[in-house]
């Protein structure tokens, strides 16, 4: 089976995040790593290739940085890695990447001789994780589906051949799970923790260095969707609330919080 | 247990200026060799350098305003450097501190003036050598922690490499479902440049049953970073404050840096010496900071980052021997710090450097002897001057900051002699004095008002420390019961004071009262290592990948 993995390298979970001053972004002094549910894809595709052969192509747009999660990628076992190079400025949304994603499968497809006119570039599955740790839309898995004219489904938590096809789970509220079988190829979004995620290897990560990294700059797709979204500002949220702690006797306690509720006028009369 | 193993040349521990300097150089050496003996290539990928760290700088801490020496050899092309933008001292000062004034020195001690020298993150130098380094064709193998040295089996006085940490074992020390077995890297030559107190040295020098003249001695160093209103305290100043917070009989001081964009690199070290066990660098750090003159800097300002880390401060009769049969050390982890000049990254780069050199003639030439020229080439070249100048001057202080500045000035006029060739010291944990003999009344707990003073656990979210919470734990303590029956009636458990981190917690009343460990709170500072009275804490690497993140420190 054919596969490709889209990863999105994000702002690491521990770090301290600033807004920029006009509120466009975050500031980029911060570590950077593999988005979490992308590490969960990840592991699920190197597990499909493992039982059944095939390839893992990971893929990833972003600035130059971003390179470090394909070179994590490699060493843990995926085949081989494109990244598509973002200027360092650009900042696109779900919708701009997923048209940007769709045509470098289908330019990669034509360079690595599949049928041209295949959908997803002679992939047999795209996963990628079911939304991103910094933005958090959930969009750009759904959105690269349309692209591609592939059927997806979202939040998996299991993947099982079924005929020509797979048998899926996924997660829905409250405890429940929808069990669904769809054709080949499709795009699947996985839910982190489906897996244990192995580690790379000493000899993964010296391997990685010989594995081919192709970096394709995002101009060179000729790819014009522009932004359908816009981010008015970015901003730590105003405290609204308040919580005071009253200590004390009870009988105490009980008298402060009348007055309190009264000064509120939170009492019938007051 | 099966390991893995994997033949190199050369196994660097730590991706430190030490360490990456090492590498760089080495690769340098092999495309000479390369270029001059076509017919015998070595490969550049056979240069393994390993770091704990989750990516090389991650556990990188310093003030840091560098010598930039020794960057010069090892970066000769210096200019391309600049988008590490060191920012050139532009000018420094030295304050004597009371509790409410600040008097500015007159004149800036000789060791302390630092023109033509440069304000850096040592994060960002580890990174940016790093980067070059794999780019050059060295192996770098992040989130990989070295966990013992291996022997040979007929030669046990001869290194063989090192082995890494297993990955993916549970509390209890059983394989989970991603279990990695650690890896036996072997080499001809290891050179361990693990940092300040690095656990592999500490075995090595236990195993040969090496040791160095004086004890090691340390301070901890506990920093912040700030950014402040714009032009409170510009690029390049540097200034350095001794006595309080400290007590006269305290080695130790402050120090304030101008960084760009607006921020301040602000700390405080504290010798590890001292013989209230009460006492708590972190504490003092906060307090440093209530100071009229420093609140003042930072009034309005925010916190950025939090970080802590050991500072070997032992100087030359300090320094543990540098190399045997297959190893050598190098950097902090072999004490290689000036601790007049409060400088040791230049040291670090330069023994990395000459470590290169040593083992360039180790590995082409197959004369594994070769390595004990580089104790040699540390010892007598510009480090070895530079240390053996001010050999006396800590230990000049232990009997606190007047005898020792008149200790200073007496050697200043002798050459680092002052009364004696060698000055005795004392290891910081023997100092410690019990309880019993301490004044009743325990120093009032610094109270933090989480704006300008903060206690370990808010500081410790600006470290970006994390670890798997479920691993065997890596702070080993040998006996409980010590903590629990001895240390809490004799020294009050200094552990829950001296960590910067909050990792040793008491918990429970009365007879109830135990210690509760938090390992995953570990900045890696290796403090509790060597500072517990009773010698019974060991640190060992905990799984790879974990551990702070010292982004722009």
């Amino acid at each position: 089976m054919k596969i490709v993995v889209c990863l999105k390298q994000v702002p690491a979970k521990d770090a301290p995040l600033r807004p920029l001053p006009d509120g466009s972004g975050i500031r980029e002094d911060v570590g950077y790593e593999m988005n979490e549910p992308d590490a969960y894809a990840l592991e699920e595709a190197l597990r499909r290739k493992e039982a059944g052969g095939g390839e893992v192509v990971a893929l990833t747009l972003g600035p130059e940085r971003a390179s470090q999660i394909l070179r994590e990628a490699l060493a843990k076992g995926a085949d081989r890695a494109l990244h598509l190079v973002s200027p360092p400025e650009a900042r696109l949304d779900a919708a701009a990447t997923a048209a940007a994603i769709a045509a470098a499968l289908q330019r990669d497809a034509s360079s690595s001789g599949a049928a041209a006119g295949s959908a997803a570039g002679g992939f047999d599955l795209v996963l990628t994780g079911l939304q991103s740790d910094d933005m958090g839309f959930a969009q750009t898995g759904v959105l690269l589906a349309e692209r591609l004219g592939l059927p997806h489904a979202t939040i998996i938590m299991q993947i099982e051949p079924a005929g020509s096809g797979l048998r899926v789970k996924r997660e829905l509220e409250g405890g429940f799970f929808q069990s669904l079988e769809m054709p080949l190829p499709a795009v699947l979004t996985i839910q982190s923790g489906i897996h244990k995620l192995r580690y790379a290897t000493l000899l993964g990560i010296k391997q990685a260095k010989n594995k081919p990294l192709a970096k394709i700059p995002l101009e060179e797709l000729g790819v014009d969707t522009p932004n359908c979204q816009r981010m008015l500002r970015l901003f730590v949220p105003q405290k609204t609330k308040k919580t005071i702690m009253l200590d004390g006797p009870a009988p105490e306690i009980a008298a402060r919080l009348l007055e309190h509720l009264r000064a509120a006028h939170l009492l019938p009369g007051s | 247990m099966q390991h893995p193993e994997m033949q190199a040349d050369i196994v660097i521990v730590g991706a430190g200026p030490a360490g990456l300097a090492c590498a760089l150089r080495l690769a340098e050496l092999y495309d000479r060799h390369n270029r001059e003996h076509p017919d015998r290539p070595l490969q550049k990928e056979n240069i393994l350098v390993l770091e704990k760290g989750r990516e090389p700088g991650a556990h990188l801490l310093s003030g840091a305003v560098m010598d930039p020496a020794a960057w010069r050899r090892l970066v000769p092309d210096f200019e391309q450097s600049q988008e590490l933008a060191f920012t050139p001292v532009a000018d420094d000062a030295v304050f004597a501190l009371t509790a409410r004034r600040a008097w500015p020195l007159p004149l800036t001690p000789p060791p302390l003036r630092n023109h033509d020298n440069f304000v850096i993150s040592v994060n960002r130098l580890g990174q940016w050598l790093a980067a070059r380094a794999e780019a050059a064709g060295v192996t770098i193998f992040p989130a990989t922690a070295a966990v013992e040295p291996l022997w040979h089996r007929d030669q046990p006085q001869k290194m063989r490499g090192v082995r890494t940490g297993d990955k993916g074992l549970d509390r209890d020390g059983k394989q989970k479902s991603n279990f990695e077995p650690g890896y036996d890297l072997l080499a001809p030559v290891t050179v361990l440049a693990e940092g300040s107190r690095g656990s592999l040295t500490r075995q090595l020098l236990e195993t040969l049953k090496l040791a160095s003249v004086n004890p090691p001695l340390y301070s901890l160093g506990v920093k912040e970073i700030w950014e402040l209103p714009a032009g409170r305290f510009p690029a390049g100043r540097v200034w350095h404050t001794l006595g309080w917070p400290l007590p006269p009989s305290q080695y130790g001081g402050g120090w304030i840096y101008g960084l760009p964009g607006n921020r301040v690199s602000i700390g405080l070290v504290t010798a590890l010496e001292y013989a209230d066990p009460r006492t708590d660098p972190h504490a003092y750090f906060q307090r440093f900071k209530t100071h009229p003159r420093v609140r003042a800097l930072l009034q309005g300002g925010e916190l950025r980052r939090y970080g802590a880390k050991t500072i070997p401060i032992g100087g030359w009769d300090s320094m543990p021997p540098l190399a045997g049969q297959g190893w050598m050390i190098a950097g902090d982890g072999a004490g290689l710090l000036n601790s007049q000049r409060l400088k040791g990254i230049h040291l670090a780069l330069e023994s990395g450097r000459l470590a290169a050199e040593a083992a360039y003639q180790a590995i082409a030439l197959s004369e594994p002897r070769r390595l004990l020229e580089y104790a040699e080439a540390v010892r007598s070249g510009v480090i070895g001057r530079e240390l053996y100048a001010v050999r006396n001057f800590h230990q000049g202080f232990e009997r606190g900051l007047l005898a020792g500045l008149a200790h200073a000035g007496l050697q200043m006029l002798t050459r680092g002699r002052g009364l004696r060739r060698r000055y005795p010291a004392v290891a910081g944990h023997l100092r410690m004095r019990p309880l019993a003999e301490m004044p009743a009344a325990p120093p009032a707990p610094f109270q933090p008002d989480g704006k300008l003073t903060f206690d370990k656990l808010a500081d410790l979210y600006y470290s970006g420390t994390r670890h798997e919470e479920n691993q065997p734990p890596h702070l080993q303590v040998r006996d409980p019961g010590i903590c629990t029956f001895r240390c809490s009636h004799e020294y009050g458990n200094p552990c829950q004071f001296f960590c910067p981190a909050a990792v040793y917690e008491l918990i429970g009343e009365g007879g109830e009262r135990r210690l509760q460990l938090h390992p995953s709170n570990c900045v890696h500072c290796k403090t509790c290592d060597f500072m517990d009275p009773y010698g019974i804490i060991t640190w060992v690497p905990p799984e790879g990948g974990g551990g702070p993140n010292y982004e722009g420190m």
